[in-house]
């Protein structure tokens, strides 16, 4: 196999891989209350990376759900829309993490030739 | 003048429900400010700010339109942003309804558009106009229906998938009742070959014979002699031609494109001429004719020249189909 279509394959697979972390990686992040650019940033510092035109509608989705509350803070020179993790938010990131821990540990017995 | 800002927010809030524009105008007014600004730091030689991989370097310090026309292109289509605030799916009809969407398509199109077809042509047989206007009139109205039942389908589809829920399950339930069955042969079939040479045979029978029409006493010839030359002696070589090529696709046990061609063209050789010879009345003596008339059958003629032609029509039009379906089946792999 050539090593273009590896390259391809590798670049979607971790896609797929990484498609569903987003969501704990914002609710853990806004456990300290952020703005959208802000969170862009600090995603794109920590590897995720995310555009705009993903990220401001999946937090909408989350404020929906209950799981983000936001606040418009008008004291610096433009409005900006601030989201923090909500409580339930917060059960959700715990949910998900454990889930994590779960799969991680799966996957690591299995590497280890125990798939127990 | 607007800015192409404000063009941009307006054509995210237009694509979403009223009741939410208030809401989302400031947020997107908002993301628009803040990628302009990280965009201009960026390229002021920060390069912590997101979005600095793009062409943000093009952008002169303070060119600010430069800068949002960037930023806006970054973010892409505002419709596409709209869907994703909302929700909205970008297609007509999605995973969860498109196998059901494409069955009762294929199955109305091979119902109803053979049958809309067949009957137009019926139609023109019975009001006698010539075998090109049948054909004519027979493919139109099988296209018009086609159309027409692909483009309500489709949108009766697109609607139950505009209004459906996120989690929407198929209109029937799957099982493995309504697996299909497998095909049973891809070659021509030993029954299948006999019916047909058979099927030549008394063609050819009804040719050389030259059947007499008795009729109220008296005895005429019922196929016209202006025929005898020409018309019968092809239908002759047609119907042997037909004969020679079953025996030769049975023998060769496998049923292949060349086969479905062959025997599609032979199917056209026989019912065209056939058919026009019907429609323009040169088939029956007039002798016989006479006879018809003189005891007050004339009328039933054209009815059943129009039913014997739309038998030659469905026959052929049918045996020619199979052909390809069968090579189909062959192709795919069996």
């Amino acid at each position: 196999m050539a090593d273009m279509d590896f390259d391809e394959i590798l670049t979607g697979a971790q896609g797929e891989l990484r498609r569903g972390t987003l969501v704990p990686a914002c609710l853990l992040l806004l456990r300290r209350p952020g703005y959208g650019y802000a969170l862009i940033a600090e995603l794109h510092e920590l590897g995720f990376n995310v555009d705009a035109n993903t990220l401001y509608p999946l937090l909408r989705r989350l404020e929906g759900q209950g799981m983000l509350a936001s606040e418009w803070n008008t004291e610096e020179s433009r409005p900006r829309k601030f989201y923090r993790t909500s409580p339930d938010g917060e059960r959700l990131a715990a949910e998900l993490l454990a889930d994590w821990t779960r799969i991680d540990r799966s996957i690591r017995s299995i590497e280890m030739g125990d798939p127990t | 003048m607007s800015t192409l800002a404000d063009r941009y927010v307006w054509g995210v809030l237009r694509a979403v429900p009223e009741r939410q524009r208030a809401d989302l105008e400031p947020e997107i007014r908002a993301l628009i400010a803040d990628a302009v600004e990280a965009r201009e730091a960026s390229s002021l030689g920060d390069a912590s700010a997101p979005g600095d991989a793009a062409s943000a370097g093009d952008a002169a310090p303070g060119d600010a339109a430069a800068v949002e026309r960037a930023v806006l292109t970054e973010l892409g289509d505002p419709e596409l942003l709209a869907a994703r605030y909302t929700d909205r799916s970008l297609y007509l009809v999605g995973p969860s309804y498109y196998l059901d969407y494409r069955r009762l398509l294929g199955l109305l199109l091979t119902i109803v558009v053979p049958i809309v077809t067949l009957a137009t042509m019926f139609a023109g047989f019975i009001a006698g106009i010539s075998i090109t206007q049948v054909a004519l009139n027979g493919v139109y109205a099988g296209l018009s229906v086609g159309v027409q039942l692909a483009f309500w389908v489709t949108l009766v589809f697109a609607l139950v998938e505009g209004r459906g829920t996120r989690k929407a399950a198929p209109l029937m339930a799957w099982s493995p009742d309504r697996l299909p069955s497998v095909p049973s042969s891809s070659r021509l079939g030993a029954g299948e070959a006999v019916v047909s040479v058979l099927a030549s045979v008394f063609v050819i029978g009804v040719i050389v014979w030259q059947p007499p029409f008795y009729i109220d006493g008296r005895t005429v010839p019922f196929f016209d002699p202006a025929l005898a030359g020409s018309w019968l002696a092809w239908f002759l070589v047609v119907a042997v031609v037909e004969i020679g090529f079953t025996i030769a696709a049975y023998a060769a046990r496998r049923w292949t494109w060349t086969f479905a061609v062959i025997n599609a063209i032979l199917a056209a050789a026989f019912a065209i001429p056939a058919v026009w010879l019907l429609q323009a009345g040169r088939v029956v003596s007039p002798e016989a004719v006479a006879e018809m008339e003189r005891i007050g059958a004339g009328a039933a003629l054209a009815p059943t020249a129009a039913v014997a032609a739309m038998a030659i029509v469905v026959i052929a039009g049918w045996d020619a189909l199979d052909g390809f379906l069968k090579a189909r089946r062959t192709a795919g792999g069996r």
